[in-house]
């Protein structure tokens, strides 16, 4: 093809109306974002008297500050940090064991096939669609007996069962294309049902272990229900702080405080999404190069 | 006593018998070649023997052990996989050296293999490289290249060449016959490809639907076929199959073929007989197309050579050859003819067929009409 084809088709009115559009449409997404952040570096009295989509005239950190360290959320003041840390070690723990263990059952479902292989995967499979009031009073009941209820141990477990069956998806899938040849070939060389995965098949993985990653990162962390149900005090994820906080502010409603908290809660995601997103690509191309 | 010894091997994937008893006795140093159309279970037996599929029932003794229950990885068998299936994410080095590393040879060890295979096959540059960034016939080295290093008892290969192109192809086929000749080891090589089949095997396995068809020398598979598919199934072009009736002339038994308005007496020299059985019978007759030349190219102290004015059909020069084609029985028959000065079609030219060469088979049941049934009989008349 010509390189004067594309450059020519780029300003044609057709083109230059769906640019529009698109960028409309991406500045009404991005515009709650840039209000929440500039809201966050403003005075309560500019606030109050101000407009909402203005740059603030005096930039402060106070409000991170605040919020980060010093909010209160119910009758403790000490921001909601504690509560990230908790979200951190929920999302990690969680995130790391459903995503082996998906890997693991992709592995099984396709590598080492046993009697009965299918209706199992259906099983799994149904799991994704569960809705998750369903399994709230269940679950509640186990964590009771397992004496996990009200603790972050407990949100883990709840997100590692419930995480299993999208895991298990995706590596299942992404496994199913991957030539049986290689695991034949591995098992003439002696290597076994461990090695084979870590040596030959995982190292191979990297675009559905970041698909894995994002889906079950954001989810975990953006989980506001189980959170709420299973975990409550200073246990809580932040989500849930973030939710207390907003309604326990006594007299009138800090929100620049808030607006602060809301995007501590969410930087995690965003930044998970700018590091991946890349290798994300990269291993797309890098899939579509080879053979 | 046998070397591998595949013992009424069966293989059933649930109600399907895909393997229907085989066996097959090869001995040291031997280049055995599966063979036959795609699905006659190659690579089913090919795993077996790999112990990457289990063995429904008969038994594979390898040096004279039973190996039906051993691990694929303790059997000292390495395999070539159609598809190569080098391990994606790492580098040449390691695939090669991947098999020494997980039976713990030490590092400096494996990496001085490495190196040595690497010099046999000519790849030294490579190493460092991910197979992504190999061409096919790179590729297909390096595969090779795996198997090598162990230094296995038998090698499997499992249409190793089927995805190079053409050229290449032959390349590689002349390639792994020397390599063969020069190591001498025992390997088993499935292709659906008879040409290959000839060229490198020093047995043959002829197999259809799961049923071994022929065990021999390429040469006894060629001249002296146990039935009608493999005469069919070996040679290009294949071999003439024509209708004709066994009779008694003057008490010299001849095959008559009907040839436009006469009828040939083709006189019976092979499996005589067997055939005396037949007089009056309906039987196909199969000529290879070598076996049917002009009267000048006949090789006279073969055996007996029988020649006929026959009209010319078509005639289709390769260069090396000219094919002439005539009827006979109502079907198209290929004579491999010295080139030069072409007869015409519809003209008359005269024919000589080696019927020495010549055999017969059953109709209905497809199988070779012969004297001896011994399929590891030396071949009788023919020779090249
Ligand atoms: N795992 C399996 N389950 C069921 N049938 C199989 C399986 N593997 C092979 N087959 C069947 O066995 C037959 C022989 O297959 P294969 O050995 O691959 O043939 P070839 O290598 O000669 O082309 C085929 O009909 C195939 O469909
Ligand atoms: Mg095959």
């Amino acid at each position: 093809m010509s390189a004067a084809t594309p450059a020519a088709r780029r300003f044609t009115p057709a083109r230059m109306l769906l640019y529009a559009i698109l960028l409309f449409f991406a500045v009404l997404y991005l515009l709650p974002l840039y209000v929440m952040l500039t809201t966050s570096f403003k005075t309560l009295a500019e606030i109050q008297q101000g407009n909402m989509l203005a740059l603030p005239r005096e930039w402060t950190a106070a409000p991170w500050r605040e919020a980060w360290g010093s909010a209160c959320i119910g009758l403790e003041c000490s921001g909601v940090k504690g509560y990230f840390f908790n979200s951190i070690q929920i999302v990690v723990p969680a995130v790391l064991i459903s995503g082996l263990l998906g890997a693991f059952n992709g592995y099984v479902l396709t590598k080492w096939r046993f009697r009965g292989h299918k209706i199992v995967f259906g099983l799994i499979l149904f799991s994704c669609f569960i809705p998750f009031q369903i399994i709230l009073l269940p679950m509640a009941r186990v964590l009771g007996i397992l004496h996990l209820a009200n603790s972050t141990s407990g949100l883990v477990l709840v997100h590692i069962v419930y995480g299993i069956g999208f895991t298990t998806l995706f590596f299942r899938n992404f496994y199913a294309s991957f030539p049986d040849e290689l695991v034949r070939a591995a098992q003439l060389d002696g290597a076994g049902f461990f090695r084979i995965f870590f040596r030959i098949l995982l190292p191979a993985s990297v675009p559905i272990i970041v698909v894995t990653v994002i889906w079950q990162f954001t989810n975990v962390w953006n989980d506001f229900l189980f959170g709420v149900s299973f975990a409550s005090g200073d246990s809580a994820p932040i989500t849930v702080a973030l939710n207390n906080l907003v309604n326990s502010s006594t007299g009138v409603k800090a929100y620049n405080v808030n607006m602060a908290a809301a995007m501590v809660a969410a930087v995690p995601t965003l930044i998970v999404y700018i590091l991946a997103g890349k290798y994300f690509l990269r291993g797309l191309m890098s899939g579509s190069v080879k053979g | 006593m046998s070397f591998l010894h595949i013992d009424d091997v069966h293989k059933h994937f649930g109600e399907t018998h895909v393997l229907k008893g085989i066996d097959i006795e090869i001995d040291k140093g031997d280049f055995l070649v599966l063979v036959g159309p795609s699905g006659c279970g190659k690579s089913t037996l090919l795993n077996m023997i790999a112990g990457l599929d289990t063995i429904s029932e008969g038994e594979l003794r390898l040096d004279g052990r039973r190996i039906n229950e051993l691990h694929p990885s303790r059997r000292d068998i390495a395999m070539v996989f159609q598809s190569y299936a080098l391990y994606p994410s790492m580098s040449v080095a390691g695939n090669i050296g991947f098999g020494l590393e997980m039976r713990k040879v030490p590092k400096a060890e494996r990496r001085a293999a490495i190196q040595r295979v690497a010099e046999l096959l000519q790849i030294e540059n490579l190493l460092s490289r991910k197979p992504g960034q190999l061409s096919g016939g790179q590729r297909q080295r390096v595969a090779m290249g795996r198997a090598l290093v162990r230094d296995p008892q038998l090698f499997l290969f499992d249409e190793p060449l089927s995805n190079l192109d053409a050229k290449l192809r032959v390349d590689m086929r002349t390639e792994i016959k020397q390599l063969h000749q020069r190591l001498g080891t025992t390997i088993v090589y499935v292709t659906h490809d008879q040409i290959e089949a000839m060229t490198l095997a020093t047995r043959i396995a002829v197999m259809r639907g799961g049923e071994l068809q022929q065990l021999g020398t390429p040469q006894a598979v060629y001249d002296d076929p146990n039935n009608l598919f493999v005469a069919g199934f070996m040679g290009s072009p294949s071999m003439n199959l024509v209708p004709a009736r066994i009779a008694d002339r003057d008490g010299k038994l001849v095959a008559l073929v009907e040839a436009g308005e006469t009828t040939l007496a083709l006189p019976i020299v092979r499996d005589r007989e067997a055939l005396e059985g037949w007089c009056n019978r309906q039987v196909m007759l199969g000529l290879r197309p070598e076996a049917i030349t002009d009267p000048t190219s006949a090789n006279r102290d073969g055996g007996e050579i029988f020649e006929a004015d026959l009209e010319v059909e078509l005639v289709e020069p390769t260069g090396a050859d000219l094919y002439v084609v005539t009827r006979l029985g109502g079907i198209s028959v290929n004579a491999r003819m010295r080139p030069g000065s072409p007869p015409q079609p519809g003209e008359d030219t005269r024919f000589a067929f080696d019927v020495s060469r010549m055999v017969a088979f059953d109709p209905e049941s497809e199988a070779r009409i012969r004297t001896a049934v011994d399929a590891d009989a030396p071949v009788q008349a023919a020779s090249a």
